[in-house]
């Protein structure tokens, strides 16, 4: 069931007719899974010439280093598909977190912690809500002023320290949990995954959400609450970005505020990969799982290979360049 | 109708900017004593609560400043040195009684220098230096020997390897960033000098963070075969905790491995007292902050002012437990 | 009564009114707190010349309906190429040059591969930064000519620096561009309404990619003001400008989605940020709390745009009482 609603999501975006010659039909192909197709071959590239990449232990580093961006940008897909660009403020949504999952969890335990951090996200996704849906402000700005006033906060009350769990502690069992070879994180990863996928695909809101995104004016006059469900993709992502600060926080056993930075535009970039309009409508959560999984196989082979920072860099950007042209190219190709 | 309205609104936002920056000014004021402040001290850093080492650094710096009668003014530029920069020409035309740099970017500060010198503004750096030739335009300097500490993580590492052969691999911080670059050739020039044995296999920046450096040791673990693999140095103690994390996650025990790093913090030193940190490099953040007051008063009160640099204590399993290397952050 | 009427026309035509709302109110507060500011007006302008450059030439590419993420990195490259040229005048045209190379990059992305300008700009702004790492060695580079660099950042004209001349030069050449002439007004034309642009018979292409070269070029120049002001290039530089020039231009009333907004909005919504950041710095209050504050203004300045703030407050109150109605069913 979950299966075929993902199947259904990566197909869905553009439906052509039957293209006639075998050429047209592999363009088409492209054209429509694009990023099915790089990561599949990044990943047949890997494991032939890449020296242990196919290790139990090498995917599992890839997987966590998927986790906690790829929950992120799994949220984030919400707000981009409802054309509002982004949410910056997951920087701070992510570090808050993860530093009350820990912070609070070593005070007055781990429900609380969890209780907390969840009317903060509330907090967080009703306040950029409601500044983008209802005030139709700019969700940039909106997301970069509540980025400020979220890490001041947290620097303020929590006066920065670096937080960590007590040794043996019920965090760093999460964070080091795994059922048979699999870690958790990776398996919180392809649970929301799942989850947001049958959201955006199968509910009424997803699908309100979609539309809404692909033409704002008419969702409007056709009468659809749209104030509420900007409020919902924002809820939908400061969720997702609690859950993910759990992740990095219960993976390291530690938090610290400056501990998601960059998190805003990598994020943006695995979505973006994944063949996700930024012009709304356009995508789905499990090309946003694809694009991070590229990310993340693709940084795992530069380190795997001994590149020094800057070159991976380069490497990483070029790659979203070349992805996306090539998939423009096809689509192009296709409609001629 | 429209321009009424605009007119509430800006009413609206000034009143709120205004009673806003009222409660600010006010929380600011009262931070600064009892009214016996004598000297005016702006603090240009890189850093504060936004960083564990400033989040202990601060506090020590503002109570000695509080008991010296200073009032201090600090900044936080979060390592732009453009920022930092504007932040000193405010601070040079504000004209306090001197001025306590922290570089940001070491190699870009001579223009801010040279305008508090203009100024008649005494200048003192704190834990990170600046260029040699810069260092006339400064009244002194304290803070870490950001080299010696890379130098004195590799002396242990010397040390405890004793002219065995062995492949160590490296996680450095934050790429681009001054005191990350500078520990790294304190570390690599040392043992090119004192202990060629050890052989550096790979290197990966942890960007200071334990779960970064956690997965890029555990990465270069692949790349270069686990069983090659006879030791590890980090920049600092949140890494190394994660270095020490991605060992143990594939069944490997870090205590025969010779592991090394820079900081004895929290984190660190039970990790030495275990047995799995070989040695770390004490770095105090109350002493620097602490200190960089302290030698600002030596200036402003026209005393010798002589550079004084943090020694660097090595910590090691005989001296983990002393309380003169209690951990502070 | 007409001429009101006219007035007030005009007014509803303008979109720097909140920009001007916000910029009274950060005035107001100046004048209440910080009088000081007032004195020192060049370290403001410096301030506003720095933050707002960027963002003048991100003018260009937001009027027409895209996006230029790149800016950040494009001056750090740029200062970086020019660090690295020992001959400063082959070092500023090589760096100028790579500003115009990007720009072409840029464009030839979004205009011949047809990919949108998020994307491609995303990609660069890794790309580019990655490039600056790699050529720097990932260490800042110094100035050959140091003092050069020293007596470029020494008032040329009465209190102004090079850098606000420049920074004047640029506003004033974008000004009379985009409102005076037929290609500037054809930049509003293509990004308000694409398919009207282009079956009015302007060459959307060419104007799409005139606008990337100004924002590549405009960035690269900002990469060699700082370059030569703080006599080195650093690889991290430019972490807060993408973020700091989206804000003044958007605070300037400069539409996102293109076709609305002028360069004076971004002078404007920049002068009052930078006022704001200076004030907030003398005034000594803590960064957090300095962060919490600035958050706040951006937050009040953005939903309180005057001509839309009652239609926002009756959506709410409307979809309040809507779902209490439904609640109980």
């Amino acid at each position: 069931m979950a299966e075929s609603t993902l199947r259904e999501s990566i197909v869905a975006p553009t439906t052509a007719p039957a293209p006639a010659s075998r050429g047209a039909r592999v363009l088409q192909f492209v054209a429509d899974r694009g990023i099915v197709v790089f990561t599949v071959g990044l990943i047949v590239f890997a494991i032939v010439f890449v020296n242990g990449f196919a290790s139990v232990s090498n995917v599992s580093d890839v997987f966590y280093r998927a986790a906690p961006i790829g929950i992120v940008a799994l949220g984030m897909t919400f707000v981009v598909i409802s054309a509002n660009y982004l949410d910056l403020s997951v920087v701070a949504q992510v570090a808050t977190a993860a530093v009350i999952f820990i912070g609070v969890s070593n005070q007055a335990g781990i429900i609380a912690a969890v209780l907390v951090a969840i009317v903060v996200a509330l907090v967080y996704g009703l306040v950029n809500g409601i500044a983008v849906g209802y005030f139709r402000a700019n969700a940039v700005i909106v997301t970069l002023a509540t980025t400020f006033i979220g890490l001041g906060i947290l620097r303020w009350l929590s006066g920065g320290s670096i937080f960590f769990g007590p040794d043996g502690g019920i965090v760093q069992s999460l964070g080091q949990a795994k059922v048979g070879p699999v870690p958790l994180s990776a398996i919180v990863l392809i649970a929301m995954a799942v989850i947001l996928g049958f959201v955006l695909q199968k509910t009424t809101f997803g699908f309100a959400i979609r539309s809404y995104g692909s033409n704002k004016a008419a969702a409007r006059l056709a009468g659809v609450q749209t104030g509420r469900l900007v409020v919902g993709a924002f809820i939908i992502t400061s969720l997702s970005a609690m859950v993910a600060g759990f992740v990095l926080a219960a993976f390291s056993n530690t938090a610290v505020s400056s501990m998601s930075d960059g998190y805003d535009f990598r994020a943006l970039a695995a979505i973006i990969i994944g063949g996700t309009s930024v012009f709304g409508g356009r995508g789905s959560v499990l090309r946003t799982l694809l694009g991070v999984v590229f990310v993340s196989v693709l940084t795992n082979i530069l380190v795997l290979s001994g590149m020094g920072f800057g070159l991976q860099q380069v490497a990483i950007g070029a790659l979203i360049v070349i992805a996306v042209s090539v998939d423009a190219l096809a689509r192009k190709l296709v409609k001629s | 109708m429209r321009i009424s309205r605009t007119a509430m609104a800006a009413v609206g936002v000034a009143a709120t900017a205004i009673v806003l920056l009222a409660g600010c000014s006010g929380s600011g004021d009262s931070g600064s004593g009892d009214g016996t402040n004598t000297y005016d001290v702006y603090a240009l850093l890189p850093q504060g609560t936004d960083q564990p080492y400033g989040t202990t650094y601060l506090p020590a710096m503002q109570a000695e400043a509080e008991k010296d009668g200073i009032k201090l003014t600090i900044t936080n530029s979060k390592y732009d040195a453009d920022q930092q920069a504007s932040e000193c020409e405010v601070a040079v035309a504000a004209r306090p009684d001197l001025i306590i740099l922290w570089p940001a970017v070491g190699d870009t500060v001579r223009p801010c220098l040279a305008a508090a010198q203009a100024a008649g503004i005494p200048v003192t750096v704190t834990n990170s230096g600046v260029n040699e030739e810069d260092v006339p335009l400064t009244k002194g300097f304290s803070g870490p020997d950001t080299y010696g500490q890379g130098a004195a993580s590799a002396e242990i590492m010397c040390d405890i390897t004793g002219g065995q052969e062995v492949g160590i691999l490296v996680v450095n911080g934050l790429t681009g960033n001054s005191t990350a670059t500078t520990r790294r050739d304190g570390f690599a020039d040392t043992i090119a000098k004192n202990c060629p044995n050890v052989k550096i296999l790979a290197e990966q920046p942890g960007n200071w963070n334990k779960d970064d450096s956690q997965i890029a040791v555990s990465e270069m673990l692949t790349s270069v075969g686990a069983d090659k693999v006879q030791g590890i140095y980090a920049a600092d103690d949140t890494m190394v905790a994660g270095a020490i994390d991605a060992l143990k996650a594939r069944g490997i025990d870090p205590a025969p491995l010779f592991i090394t790093s820079i900081g004895n913090t929290k984190l660190g030193n039970p990790l030495v007292v275990s047995g799995e940190l070989d040695g770390t490099v004490f770095q105090s953040s109350s002493w620097d902050g602490e200190h960089a007051i302290d030698l600002a008063y030596t200036v402003l009160t026209g005393g010798d002012a002589k550079d004084q640099f943090m020694p660097s204590v090595k910590v090691t399993k005989d001296n983990a437990s002393d309380p003169d290397v209690a951990p502070e952050w | 009564m007409p001429d009101l009427t006219r007035l007030r026309a005009v007014l509803a035509r303008r979109t720097e009114g909140r920009a001007v709302v916000l910029l009274i109110a950060v005035l107001v507060a100046a004048v209440a707190f910080e009088p000081v500011v007032f004195s020192s007006f060049q370290v403001v302008l410096g301030r506003v010349a720095l933050i707002g450059l960027v963002a003048l030439g991100l003018t260009a590419v937001i009027l027409l309906g895209e996006l230029d993420l790149s800016v950040a990195s494009t001056l750090a490259l740029s200062g970086v190429v020019m660090a690295s040229i020992p001959d400063p005048v082959l070092g500023v045209v090589a760096a100028l040059a790579t500003g115009l190379v990007v720009g072409l990059i840029n464009s030839f992305f979004v205009v011949v591969v047809g990919i949108n300008s998020f994307i491609a700009t995303l990609g660069m702004l890794f790309a580019l930064r990655g490039a600056a790492f790699v050529l720097s060695g990932e260490e800042p580079v110094r100035l050959t000519n140091i003092d050069a660099g020293i007596a470029f950042g020494a008032p040329l004209i009465g209190p102004l620096t090079p850098r606000v001349l420049l920074f004047f030069l640029v506003f004033a050449a974008l000004q009379v561009f985009l409102s005076r002439t037929r290609i500037g007004r054809e930049f509003y034309a293509v990004g308000g309404n694409r398919q009207a642009a282009i079956d009015v018979g302007i060459p959307v292409r060419r104007r799409l990619v005139l606008g990337f070269l100004i924002s590549g070029v405009v960035a690269s120049l900002a990469g060699v003001i700082n370059t030569l002001e703080r006599t080195a290039a650093d690889p991290t530089a430019g972490s807060t400008v993408l973020l700091a020039s989206f804000a003044a231009a958007i605070i300037g009333g400069v539409l996102l989605n293109g076709g609305r907004g002028t360069v004076l909005g971004t002078l404007i919504g920049a002068l009052a940020l930078s006022i704001l950041q200076v004030v907030l710095t003398l005034s000594g209050v803590q960064v957090d709390i300095q962060d919490i504050f600035v958050g706040s203004i951006l937050l009040i300045a953005i939903i309180s745009d005057p001509t839309r703030l009652r239609a926002s407050v009756s959506r709410l109150r409307d979809s309040l009482s809507r779902s209490r109605t439904r609640a109980p069913a």
